[in-house]
């Protein structure tokens, strides 16, 4: 849940980025600490990493951001590894998330295994998928092998109420912005709705 | 899922004092209150040394972690994890459901020491927090007043051309 602390003025809120091993969420943290500009703070990207840059345990970049006026806003991006044995520490880092980044690899041959990571995510979610702010993110579209986007939507976004989905290239920076703005302008707009169904 | 209850400014003094008073008698380094999943609560002493919204994160990691180990060795009783350094040591004690206690102090403190007036610590934040809890069990924060910005770019690409020019 998102932390509001209303004697600092403060919110914190955690996204984890999600989905099968060396579909590029490593890299799009990656990314978002190498490109970002405007923001109030940028803290250390930290990976805990085997010594093949695959993710152990996780990795973390808190940035700091005037999302709304008057409060300072913290984000906590986290991935989880995506390789599957590694489902226990999967299922530590979803603890306390507010919004995820489900990111697919667009290879053809990657097709089960982005089925399997999404259903894996809603076995470890102790919440329900659709009380969770999420986006798709289809990674590595400048592959030749990459299917198409309609085919990959079939697949992943097919519940009665779609979610916002991006194209990327996280190597070369593509979409990872766009990706990121969206699931925070979800994730505000929620937070927003709720305090206001509560003040009412 | 259980969350941490909204937390006002009563709430944030007495977390505040009773890490100040962890600190003054146990003469430890500095003290934080975390949420199991990471984010840092409230932090007290000399922390400037330490990036502590990082170590926020990996102390939570390391703690849940270690009670995930305990778990499969069949261990139920576990309550704290303590990292023995050369200059500075490190005990991260369990609060609630919801939250740890971290202690960092000089490695030639005992940790028994510490253990003992971190308990006393951890009681005094748990029951705030059953307070706070009772006092608002679903109250949210009253945005309504309040603007956000326009989210849809909050996070901003550097240009390209900028970057080479950096
Ligand atoms: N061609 C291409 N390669 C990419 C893209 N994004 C990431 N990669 C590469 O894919 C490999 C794996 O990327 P990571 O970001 O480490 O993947 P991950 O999802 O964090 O993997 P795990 O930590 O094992 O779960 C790296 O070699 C990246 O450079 C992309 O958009 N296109
Ligand atoms: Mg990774």
């Amino acid at each position: 849940m998102a932390i509001i602390n209303q004697a600092t003025r403060e919110l914190q809120v955690k996204i984890v980025y999600y989905g099968p091993a060396k579909c590029g969420k490593t890299t799009n943290l990656e990314q978002v600490h190498a490109n970002v500009q405007n923001v109030q703070e940028k803290g250390k990207l930290v990976s805990l990493a085997t010594s093949s840059d695959r993710t152990l345990f996780f990795d973390f970049l808190p940035i700091e951001a005037m999302a709304i006026k008057g409060f300072k806003t913290k984000f906590q991006l986290y991935t989880v590894p995506g390789q599957v044995i590694y489902n226990t520490t999967r299922q530590l880092v979803l603890r306390g998330v507010d919004g995820i980044v489900f990111a697919a690899d667009s290879q053809w041959d990657k097709m089960q295994e982005n089925v399997e990571s999404f259903q894996n995510l809603e076995e470890n979610l102790k919440l329900n998928l659709a009380d969770i702010p999420y986006v798709i993110q289809y990674n590595k579209r400048d592959l030749p092998g990459a299917a198409p986007v309609d085919y990959l939507e079939y697949l992943l976004n097919n519940r009665d109420v779609q979610v916002p989905s991006f194209e990327a290239c996280a190597s070369k920076c593509e979409g990872v912005f766009e990706t990121l703005n969206m699931i925070t302008r979800l994730l505000l707009h929620k937070f927003i709705n709720e305090s206001q169904r509560k003040a009412a | 899922m259980l969350s941490l209850p909204q937390l006002i400014e009563e709430d944030v003094a007495v977390l505040d004092a009773a890490l100040g008073d962890l600190i003054t008698r146990s003469e430890a380094t500095a003290a934080l209150v975390i949420d199991k999943g990471g984010p840092l609560i409230i932090e007290r002493g000399n922390c400037d040394d330490f990036d502590t919204t990082t170590m926020a994160a990996l102390a939570a990691g390391s703690y849940c972690a270690n009670q995930a180990i305990a778990g499969l060795v069949g261990e139920s009783d576990f309550s704290s994890v303590y990292q023995q350094g050369v200059t500075h040591s490190l005990l991260v004690q369990n609060v609630d459901d919801q939250l740890l206690l971290v202690v960092i102090f000089r490695a030639s403190l005992s940790v028994g020491a510490i253990k003992y007036f971190a308990a006393g610590t951890t009681q005094l934040i748990a029951n705030q927090m059953v307070r706070a809890r009772e006092r608002a069990p679903d109250e949210g924060m009253d945005l309504v007043e309040l603007n956000l910005a326009d989210t849809s770019s909050l996070f901003q690409r550097r240009e390209p051309a900028q970057q080479r020019a950096v």
